[in-house]
């Protein structure tokens, strides 16, 4: 029962404080938080979420993706034409021009590509475009891109280049005051804190409905969340599964990111195929989706590849839970006692201990025994890339921005990958091929018979598909993307 | 008194030298930046390159004199986060921390004086148990979760106070006040242990038997006597929430501070940002040292200063 003193002062206090009380916020204003803050502006430096949330809205790109992942024309007026097997040339949209003034043409992609490719750039997002070359002009609206060898993956790389303006980008102010040719332009950066964007009013596409957003910067689960709940925020991202019967409003979509084990096809208990069966059929995947991540992950089927990725092999099953079967085959190849080592890291993924002790636990329970070394980032990533002393089995979580089977191909199926722990020089072959493959159909075969094998000799321990949840306030409307991309134009809020 | 101040800058020369030099070789045994700035997909090329870029992959010797050419411009080299002087980064964040080291600890400080005093007066008595309760309670709760606490209070049930940020004063209350609780717990009960042991000394009876009331007694001597380890244990607060104790308060408030980019710079492995905040931090808990011992001097003049 709250007296009229207490509820006099709690007034007062207010209003000294002038502090906008929920729903007095306008109604085209939005605040989102991010977990990461902000480095830089400049979009073709770094590779995190904090400068891409906020870039996403600024910069585009040749070509885009709809919310569930399809590949569309961006800034290009088309999809894309193979003059011959390394040279790809892109129409522009006319009419342009970026927000200080320069014109969107093919001098801007020029620049654009060959800036992110220098060396001494030292982009951090060139894991992306690996195989490009440079780029040349061919009239004002007419830009050719050239690869090293060919590489049908090259329209799906320029929905990651951010188009940057010719002239201005080699302008040390570049960094802090962006100028792109999206919906949005920076008005005010609060190192730290907040970058604040408003409505870009020449924008050339649909105009977007709200017209100032908030990103601030908010690495705290929990902060985040109470932000939510005392209405400062309205779109939080990273929501935590147990958090989400908290928030006025949440949504859920499939992302990009797959938690796997690489098994050895060489150590001394996981180079018996048997062993490594047995590791799969171990785990009960579908508990370890609804305990760990209250049902917001989905069980692979079979395979690492994204299930909205091109390459994704749609006639592979999820590999079935059969706890007495796998103590059999373990007994059958003498493996009983024997010791795993388990390769893992905490705290950078969502539960990442909890799912791989999770995951060790049902080992131990078909009859192998687990030694599990947690490292801090720097050594697991030591492990994780030692290309000599393969572990056991190396827990990660693989990201497939691009979409493609590429990704995941080359990461841990491809022997001699970046974390691959197999020595089947035949499927490396394949996985080879499929790069330069500019077939579609024929890749697309590749790409089955790549992750067919795979599964049929156990390579991996393909885990969970995870899913991206955001919170919302109870005003804003907006269907979140497969591609965790926060695009401010596509939502709206109700008063 | 100069000369001692002077001395006193020279050793603190020495230590911020001593301590910026273990990092820098600290750094470089168990960070290895292209792997954890770049994306898990990235190539062995990739990261060569990256480390060209920022000379990682000069032999130790080279980076190190290039470490202390830099050092002697104050010149850090380029955080590899932020992509700017990683100075300018400290620059913008250093304030940021005093201020709520400040509110925080003067908070403290205003707090602890009276509270501990008046629970000395009477020991055992009820004014006592109660700041001894409240002490106990106050040096047990985790920041962390005292932090969430008066979030989930003042700020998402009662909606007075902003939950997180930096920018009014409104934002200070919170974490000023998460800082100080601790801090004025352990605080007060010293200053109700000093206090009662000074005023069972021979020379407050001797005080009193002269005429001299109680109060003159317990502010004209006995408090004044219970400075000493007060300036000391504050100080000690002092250099505490700068070297650190300021990361947790930080993070739950989401305050752009020194300790919360200090925690980004290791995460990301930013050798560069790093070695800077940890030789701004030194050098103020330098300063604060030779503060402190000339404040022991004033206070008490029989302290030699060595």
């Amino acid at each position: 029962m709250m007296t009229i003193k207490t509820l006099l002062s709690r007034v007062a206090l207010v209003a000294i404080m002038a502090w906008p009380a929920a729903g007095v916020v306008q109604a085209s204003e939005i605040t989102v938080a991010v977990g990461s803050e902000a480095s830089t502006l400049d979009p073709q430096k770094r590779d995190d979420g904090g400068e891409r949330a906020i870039n996403d809205n600024i910069y585009e790109t040749l070509m885009a993706r709809s919310a569930s992942g399809e590949l569309v024309p961006g800034l290009a007026a088309a999809a894309p034409t193979q003059v011959d097997a390394t040279t790809w040339e892109f129409k522009l949209r006319p009419d342009i021009k970026f927000t200080n003034g320069e014109p969107f043409n093919s001098d801007a992609v020029v620049v654009s590509v060959t800036r992110i490719i220098d060396p001494a750039f030292a982009s951090e997002q060139m894991s992306y475009f690996g195989t490009i070359t440079g780029a040349e002009k061919v009239d004002d609206l007419t830009v050719r891109i050239k690869t090293s060898g060919p590489d049908p993956i090259l329209p799906s790389r320029m929905y990651w280049m951010k188009m940057v303006p010719a002239k201005y980008s080699s302008d040390p102010k570049f960094i802090s005051e962006p100028a792109g040719t999206g919906p949005y332009k920076l008005a005010a950066w609060t190192r730290g804190q907040e970058v604040v964007l408003e409505k870009n009013p020449d924008y050339w596409g649909d105009a977007p409905s709200i017209d100032t957003v908030h990103f601030r910067f908010i690495g705290e689960s929990g902060t985040r969340m109470a932000g939510l709940m005392a209405g400062e925020l309205d779109v939080i991202t990273n929501l935590l599964p147990e958090f989400v019967a908290g928030v006025p409003k949440s949504a859920a979509v499939q992302g990009v990111e797959t938690s796997v084990i690489i098994l050895s096809t060489e150590n001394d208990v996981t180079k018996d195929e048997r062993v490594r069966k047995a590791m799969n059929i171990a785990i009960d995947r579908k508990a370890l989706a609804d305990s760990l991540f209250g049902g917001y992950a989905i069980p692979t089927k079979g395979q690492l590849v994204n299930p909205r990725a091109f390459g994704f092999n749609e006639t592979l099953e999820a590999y079935p839970y059969d706890p007495e079967q796998a103590k059999a085959l373990i007994k059958e190849a003498g493996a009983e006692g024997k010791t795993v080592v388990l390769v893992g890291e905490a705290g950078r993924w969502l539960k990442d201990r909890e799912l791989i002790e999770a995951v060790g636990s049902y080992w131990e329970t078909a009859g192998l025994k687990v030694d599990y070394r947690i490292e801090e980032f720097g050594e697991y990533l030591n492990q994780l890339f030692d290309k000599n002393h393969r572990p056991d089995g190396v827990f990660v979580v693989n990201s497939n921005e691009l979409l493609d089977a590429d990704r995941e191909t080359s990461f841990a199926y491809q022997a001699g990958g970046t974390a691959t722990s197999n020595k089947d020089e035949e499927m490396a072959e394949w996985v080879k091929q499929a790069r330069v493959e500019t077939d579609v159909a024929k890749r697309k075969a590749l790409y089955a018979q790549i992750t067919k094998k795979a599964n049929e000799h156990y390579y991996l321990v393909p885990l969970l598909n995870m899913q991206d949840i955001y919170g919302f306030s109870q005003r804003l409307e907006w269907a979140p993307r497969v591609d965790a991309k926060l695009l401010v134009k596509e939502m709206k809020v109700t008063e | 008194m100069g000369k001692f101040i002077l001395r006193r800058i020279f050793q603190g020369f020495l230590v911020v030298l001593g301590v910026t030099l273990v990092v820098f070789v600290a750094t470089r045994l168990v960070g290895d930046p292209a792997k954890v700035m770049l994306p898990l997909s990235a190539t062995d090329q990739q990261r060569a390159a990256f480390e060209q870029k920022f000379g990682l992959d000069k032999p130790l010797a080279e980076q190190f004199v290039t470490f202390v050419e830099g050092l002697a411009t104050l010149d850090f080299g380029e955080s590899m986060w932020q992509r700017r002087p990683a100075l300018d980064v400290v620059a913008g964040r250093l304030p940021k921390t005093l201020q709520l080291i400040a509110v925080g600890l003067g908070l403290a400080l205003v707090l602890a004086l009276p509270l501990g005093a008046l629970a000395a007066i009477r020991p055992g008595g009820f004014a006592d148990r109660l700041t001894v309760f409240g002490g106990l309670f106050g040096l047990s709760l985790p920041q962390f979760w005292l932090g969430l606490l008066l979030i989930m209070v003042f700020a998402v049930t009662f909606r007075l106070l902003p939950t997180s940020g930096y920018g009014s004063w409104a934002h200070f209350i919170l974490p000023a006040v998460t800082l100080a609780i601790p801090a004025t717990a352990r605080l007060m009960m010293l200053v109700r242990s000093s206090v009662i042991d000074e005023l069972n000394q021979q020379y407050v009876r001797t005080a009193r038997a002269k005429g001299l009331s109680f109060r003159q007694v317990l502010f004209g001597h006995a408090l004044r006597n219970a400075m000493v380890p007060f300036i000391t244990l504050a100080g000690w607060e002092l250099i505490s929430a700068l070297a650190g104790y300021t990361v947790v308060v930080e993070t739950v408030f989401a305050w752009p501070g020194l300790g919360l980019t200090a925690m980004q710079a290791i995460k990301h492995s930013d050798l560069f940002l790093l070695q800077a905040i940890v030789f701004t931090v030194a050098i103020c808990i330098v300063v604060v040292n030779i503060v402190l011992d000339v404040a022991y001097k004033l206070i008490d003049p029989r302290i030699k200063l060595a």
